[in-house]
């Protein structure tokens, strides 16, 4: 991932998170707002519950009151009043008179508690209402709710009692209304409320027991959890109910226990708000919250964009200015300008390479000047030991004649002789000189390389077992399969050979040549083993170096012939070596070259071509 | 002293023996009486039979005014309009006007003619009664207080229509139980259903002929025991529900109903009351084989003041139903009230029925209607035999 990448993705990351939260935020305080205002919405719709509970209360007190003063009821308890009394006559009033009040429950009971007329159950003449007659002020009681048994089963309604004292003997007025779907029904609410009942007339929960205005309700099951903790902990309560996946369809119910005379729990209003008006605002604004991210994502996206190519485009500059100067471009130069650090980077960076321009002029000049120094050193170390016999042989002549010496033929004849085989030497070095001057470029062809080793070691194989000197013994371990590579079979042999000669040099006293060649996926490994003298850490530093020799007689250029023969084929050398065990010397051939093959770039040689 | 008592016994006997001289009115001719029922006849064709026990009852008296003869079995023969009266105008279902037959054999009737309007509802009778709309109307017994403290003359019959529960022993596996049908028949208050519901017009019935018919009707308790339905009850594992159904459009089987299920329930029994609407419920023998329902209510009016005769035709109506299997052959003329007795008690003992009250025949009249006797049980309304009082005094003294 590039810098500019991560930067971008930095920024992206950065924007998002501040929209999400801001959106988050956004969302969490405008559904805090809206529940709180959906609650204070039931809260109001509780209070005006309330407030039309407590009305129709004192409504029914009003209209029991009102019968109880009529002169019809008057007459009634004057007559019931009488001993022997016929009730009978009675039995019917009620249904009449409720009708004419507008009231569902209307019983009319004697001092004694028999109930003599019933509206709500007609055919209960005759039995106790034993509730109404146990001392109590029906007259501050006002309306209270309660538990009633009718012909259609119980219920729950809003009683009244009111008393006509004829004497000594009380007849009661009983009248009501009941909590029923009409009483729901005549509830004014919200459009997006409703309300419910559930009448606890059973132990257990009944879905028929939970009525809405229009009868029994629907899926009541689901309210089960809500009345069940309304019966455990019998205070108001509130819970939200899923209709269905979406939240739209959901309610918020309060549910509101609703207490008998003896603080009994008789029932559990139910008021609920719908949430679709909330969570549709909501969504909205979820909504317009996703485009108003979405926008400010695409354009954060744009900025960050140009940000982050604003902030990386130097960078990039420096990068590629390194990358010129790691491919050799010392003079590659960063066009940045301003005074940030960037700027004052890309300063630096020209700065820099200015000084290594500076730097490597100065060392190439050092170089060449050591160069030309270890030139002179070794041409004078090698055109020295010529030059001495040959001086000395010239003086000899010389001697010679001036003493007219009868010897002189045979001296001049001994004298010349060995001129010439001084000066043979001297074209020898100097023609070694040259052939490493004129190191060819590699043909590449197919080469198996199992197939020079074998040469070379054929080659050597009589300087191995030679007369006179120690015996080397050679140990081939060639891979059968190795792959065929592309290289110069002439070059390659040429640098196997010198390894040789240099391993036999090693081991004077004789020893093990291993030769031992592999392959991986890429390329092809050759190991040169000797258990010669060994090297030195610092011998083996500059063994690569040209015209350095650790021997007697050597010019110093065998192995740096090696180090060029195998560079040019694009593959390394190593050495590795430990005194008094042996030399190793691993050779890594790439199967194919991945460049073409150019002139291993040596001092000498340009020296030369300098000269 | 004595002289005194006994001029004033001299006077009194002298007043009372001549008042009801003074008083006595002699009939008229003339006149048209105004009759309204309930009932609706779709025709009067002897070929077309009446769909309800109602209708066919209410077919019947019109027959009786329109045939000469009745046979023993309850038909009528003859050429119809050699009776009393004959139709003169006919609106099927609505109307019907009948006009005295001058050539009858016993002598032409009082009145000219006789209005007959129908399907009218209780409410609208008493009102047409109390407004001298009408001259003749049958009343609800349960009405029948409340129309006479209103100001209507009424007239009450013997109590000679049985209403007793039937229970379904056909279809319903509960109303096979004995104890179950023994629990609800324990648990009835029958008194508090003659007292509130039927405003005391009626007697509780433990028997299934009348007192005044079998005479040992007083041999059948019909006092309610609530803690012996209770035991009962209790003893019955699993605890069966009953269905109790009653005709929808009779007002007084509802209330009755109602009253069953309120003294099952004190007794611990679980039956709840559930109106028929259906054409079995017309029919009270197929009623009680409906077989969504345990029990029923019957409404049965006695054929005949004979108590023999009566009883026969209650196993008959039942013979298909809870009575089936009881003897139906006619006593013999030598049946004693013994074995009329037995039959009653082998038929209750086993619950099958149960007899809850008796209701009388109530009419109300207007107050010019002169010569009226409340018919018996089998008897004609006696129309023949009426006569109005169109005198400016009319009224002013009413025949109970």
């Amino acid at each position: 991932m590039t810098f500019r990448t991560r930067l971008f993705v930095s920024f992206m990351f950065a924007l998002l998170l501040s929209v999400a939260l801001v959106a988050a935020g956004v969302t969490i305080v405008t559904r805090r707002a809206f529940e709180e205002l959906n609650r204070e919405h039931s809260d109001a719709t509780l209070a005006q519950f309330q407030r039309e509970f407590q009305r129709r209360g004192k409504d029914v007190v009003e209209r029991v009151k009102g019968i109880a003063d009529a002169e019809a009821t008057v007459r009634m308890a004057i007559d019931l009043s009488r001993t022997n009394a016929d009730v009978s006559v009675y039995v019917n009033d009620a249904h009449g008179v409720s009708r004419s009040h507008q009231l569902d429950i209307l019983d009319f009971v004697s001092n004694d508690g028999t109930i003599i007329s019933s509206e709500e159950s007609p055919a209960r003449f005759n039995y106790k209402m034993e509730w109404v007659t146990k001392p109590e002020d029906w007259a501050s009681r006002g309306a209270f709710l309660t538990k009633l048994d009718t012909e259609s089963g119980s219920t729950l309604a809003l009683l009244s009692v009111a008393t006509v004292r004829v004497g000594d003997r009380d007849l009661y007025v009983v009248g009501g209304e009941r909590l029923d779907k009409g009483f729901l029904a005549s509830l004014v609410l919200p459009s997006n409320m409703r309300a419910l009942l559930y009448l606890n007339l059973t132990p257990e929960f009944q879905e028929t027991n939970l009525i809405d205005s229009s009868g029994p309700a629907q899926d009541a099951n689901r309210f089960e959890p809500l009345v069940e903790e309304v019966r455990t902990n019998p205070v108001e309560q509130s819970g939200e109910i899923r209709w269905s996946i979406d939240p739209a369809n959901s309610e918020m119910f309060h549910a509101v226990p609703l207490f008998g005379r003896s603080k009994e729990l008789l029932g559990t209003l139910f008021v609920g708000s719908s949430e679709r008006t909330v969570v549709t605002l909501e969504r909205r604004i979820r909504w317009l919250a996703l485009g108003v991210v979405a926008v400010g994502l695409l354009f954060g996206l744009m900025l960050s964009w140009w940000g982050a190519a604003r902030v990386t485009r130097p960078v990039q500059k420096l990068v590629e200015g390194a990358r010129e100067v790691a491919e050799g471009n010392w003079s590659a130069r960063v066009d940045v300008r301003g005074r940030d650090e960037i700027g004052q980077l890309a300063k630096s960076f020209n700065q820099m390479t200015e000084q290594l321009v500076e730097q490597r002029e100065r060392l190439v000049q050092a170089e060449r000047v050591a160069a030309w120094r270890e030139v002179a050193r070794r041409l004078a170390h090698e055109l020295k030991n010529p030059l001495f016999p040959l001086q000395t042989t010239v003086e000899n002549l010389q001697k010679a004649r001036e003493q007219n010496s009868a010897q002189f033929d045979e001296v001049f004849r001994e004298s010349t002789g060995i001129l010439i085989t001084e000066i043979e030497n001297l074209k020898a070095i100097v023609g070694r000189f040259s052939d490493f001057a004129k190191m060819p470029l590699p043909e590449l062809g197919p080469v198996n390389l199992n197939e020079i080793v074998r040469n070379v070691v054929k080659l050597f194989e009589g300087e191995f077992s030679a007369v006179g000197r120690p015996a080397i013994t050679p140990e081939l371990h060639l891979e059968e399969d190795l792959p065929t590579i592309q290289a110069d079979a002439t070059l390659l042999h040429r640098a196997i050979e010198n390894l040789v000669l240099n391993a036999m040099d090693a081991m004077p006293a004789g020893g093990v040549l291993m030769l031992r060649t592999q392959h991986s996926a890429t390329e092809v490994n050759l190991e040169i083993s000797d258990t010669g003298t060994g090297l030195t850490p610092e011998e083996t530093e500059r063994l690569f170096t040209p015209y350095y020799t650790t021997k007697q007689h050597g010019t110093g250029l065998g192995l740096a012939i090696v180090q060029a023969v195998v560079a040019d084929h694009g593959g390394r050398i190593s050495v590795e070596s430990e005194t008094g065990v042996g030399t190793s010397f691993h050779i890594e051939l790439p199967i194919k070259p991945p460049f073409k093959p150019q002139t291993f770039p040596m001092v000498f040689e340009k020296k030369e071509d300098e000269a | 002293m004595s002289r005194r008592l006994a001029a004033t016994s001299l006077i009194l006997v002298v007043v009372l023996t001549a008042l009801p001289a003074r008083t006595a009115r002699r009939p008229r001719y003339g006149g048209t009486l105004r009759v309204e029922m309930s009932a609706t006849i779709a025709s009067l064709e002897p070929a077309v039979e009446a769909p309800t026990s109602e209708q066919a009852a209410a077919k019947s008296q019109i027959d009786g005014l329109l045939y000469d003869h009745r046979d023993a079995d309850g038909t009528f023969s003859g050429e119809r309009g050699n009776g009393p009266f004959r139709v003169t105008a006919w609106e099927p279902g609505k109307r019907a006007t009948l006009e005295a037959n001058n050539n009858f054999r016993e002598g032409r009737p009082f009145v000219d003619s006789i209005e007959i309007s129908m399907g009218v509802t209780t409410h609208d009778r008493l009102l047409d009664l109390q407004v001298n709309k009408a001259d003749l109307a049958e009343i609800p017994p349960q009405d029948a207080r409340s129309a006479s403290e209103r100001g209507v003359r009424v007239s009450i019959s013997k109590p000679d229509e049985l209403l007793a529960l039937v229970f379904n022993t056909a279809d319903s596996s509960t109303s096979r139980k004995a104890s179950v049908r023994e629990a609800v028949a324990r648990s009835i208050d029958r008194a508090a259903v003659v007292n509130f519901i039927l405003q005391k017009t009626g007697e509780p019935a433990g028997g299934l002929l009348p007192q005044w018919s079998s005479g040992t009707a007083f041999l059948f308790p019909t006092t309610t025991d609530p803690a012996r339905a209770k035991e009962l009850w209790s003893q019955i594992s699993p605890a069966p529900k009953l269905v109790l159904g009653y005709h929808s459009a009779d007002p007084l089987e509802q209330s009755v109903a109602e009253r069953i299920v309120v003294n099952a329930k004190e007794a611990g029994i679980s039956i709840t009351a559930q109106a028929i609407q259906n054409s079995a419920a017309n029919s009270a023998p197929v009623r009680s084989q409906a077989s969504h329902v345990d029990v029923t209510l019957l409404r049965w009016r006695m054929p005949s003041p004979r108590p023999e005769d009566a009883l026969r035709d209650i196993v008959l109506v039942l013979n298909a139903g809870p009575l089936a299997g009881v003897n139906s052959t006619p006593f013999p003329d030598s049946a004693s009230p013994q074995d009329i007795y037995n039959q009653q008690r082998a038929i209750l003992d086993k619950f099958t029925v149960v007899p809850l009250v008796w209701l009388p025949q109530v009419y109300g009249l207007s107050a010019r209607v002169r010569d009226w006797t409340v018919p018996g049980p089998g008897e004609q309304w006696p129309l023949a035999d009426v006569w109005l009082d169109t005198g400016p005094d009319a009224g002013a003294d009413k025949q109970p």
